[in-house]
Formats: structure tokens, C-alpha cells, sequence
């Protein structure tokens, strides 16, 4: 197998066990799932990290997110198809439904003074909820320094 | 990305932390984005949007001017 190819399986992998159970799995259980060692793992998710398909804690090849989901608990919520998931940022959360392709609410706190928001997400339509949401650096900076995006 | 419940208090975060406020975008505009960009992840043939893609994508939902330009 192809490095690219093992990289199409892991992203494959880890993309659809996040959907199915909201865990983003890692390394040691993406390489028991997939029967490849763990260094091969590891090598591919660094190849996805630099295809900006997920993004990895930093100097390490654990995953943060599998974008749209979060592979630590964060103030994004969104339930959805029955389970849990986080997200990084308020983009991310109102993906997890698109990316689902299900209905689902977001659960997250303004930014400035902590009030609880929630927006509803239905039939690939915003339903309910309003706010703005604030783009602090433009996106040929995002990558720049992602956390902070 | 942080939600806000409107632009007065992103302008309030902002201050607090010193920094110019970049683009204000309702939460709609968001959701558009975010259906576009995450509806096909889970495919298995998905790829990373070109910029020219995503160029049309943020003119779709009303993302234009300078702080969108992909090619600055």
C-alpha cells in the first residue's frame, strides 16, 4: 500500500468514526482498526495534518480535530443524530449537521459576556438562534497560527 | 471563530484584548459556509476546495472585499 493510500484509509477512518460515535479516534486505535503499525499511522496523519485535512497538537502526531470535530471537549457543542460532539470554533459546530447531513442543535456562549446561545440547524437551514460571528485575522492567515483562528 | 450575541460586544472583546476587529459576519452567512465547506467531508472522493472554489464560495454568500481576498 501506497503511503497516500494508507492516508486515504486513515482519513477515511477517523472521519467516519468521529460521525458514528463522536470520539475522534487516535493513533492506537487507528492502528488496530486499520492492522498497520502505529508509525505508519502516525506518518499519515502527519500527511493529512500538512494537507490541512485535520489539525494535530502541536509538535505531536495526536489529532485536535478531525474538522468539523473536536477531539477534546470544547465550548462548541452540537448535538446531532442522537450523540454528543464538540468543535473548535463556531464554524466547525455548524458543520457537524452538514457534515452529518442530519438536524441538529448548537450549544455555545458568546464570546464577550458568556450568555448561552443556541442555534437550531434543520433541513440544512438555520431554523432558529441569530448572533455574529467575528473572523479576527483574514483567511490567508488562518494557518498562520490556527488555535488562535 | 467565536460567536457573539451582536456586533457591540465583539467590538467590546476586542477592545479588552487590544486588537482591531477583523470581519463581523452574521450568523447565517456562517451557517451557509460551513454547510458548503463541511456537507461532504464524510465522502470518501472529498479533496480540499481550490482557492478559485472557495473564491465563489465566499462571493455566494456575500464574503467579498478585501479581507476575503485569497490571493493577497
Amino acid at each position: 500500500m501506497t503511503a497516500d493510500a494508507l492516508a486515504r484509509d486513515v482519513r477515511l477512518y477517523v472521519f467516519q468514526e468521529a460521525a458514528a460515535t463522536g470520539y475522534v479516534p487516535q493513533a492506537p486505535q487507528i492502528s488496530a482498526a486499520l492492522g498497520r503499525t502505529e508509525a505508519d499511522v502516525r506518518s499519515a496523519l502527519q500527511e493529512l495534518a500538512a494537507g490541512r485535512v485535520l489539525i494535530l497538537a502541536p509538535h505531536t502526531s495526536t489529532i485536535w480535530a478531525a474538522n468539523p470535530f473536536c477531539a477534546v471537549a470544547s465550548g462548541f457543542r452540537v448535538s446531532a443524530a442522537g450523540r454528543r460532539y464538540s468543535a473548535i470554533c463556531i464554524w466547525d459546530a455548524l458543520g457537524i449537521p452538514a457534515a452529518l447531513a442530519a438536524d441538529g442543535v448548537v450549544t455555545a456562549t458568546c464570546g464577550d459576556c458568556g450568555d448561552a446561545m443556541t442555534l437550531d440547524v434543520a433541513g440544512g437551514r438555520l431554523t432558529d438562534g441569530d448572533g455574529v460571528v467575528h473572523f479576527a485575522l483574514p483567511p490567508t492567515r488562518w494557518w498562520d497560527n490556527i488555535g488562535f483562528t | 471563530m467565536l460567536l457573539f450575541r451582536d456586533e457591540e460586544h465583539v467590538r467590546r472583546w476586542c477592545a479588552a484584548r487590544e486588537l482591531t476587529p477583523g470581519a463581523i459576519v452574521g450568523v447565517d452567512q456562517v451557517h451557509r459556509l460551513a454547510h458548503a465547506w463541511y456537507k461532504d467531508k464524510l465522502r470518501p472522493d472529498w479533496r480540499r476546495q481550490t482557492v478559485d472554489e472557495t473564491e465563489a464560495l465566499f462571493a455566494s454568500i456575500g464574503l467579498t472585499g478585501a479581507f476575503w481576498n485569497l490571493r493577497a
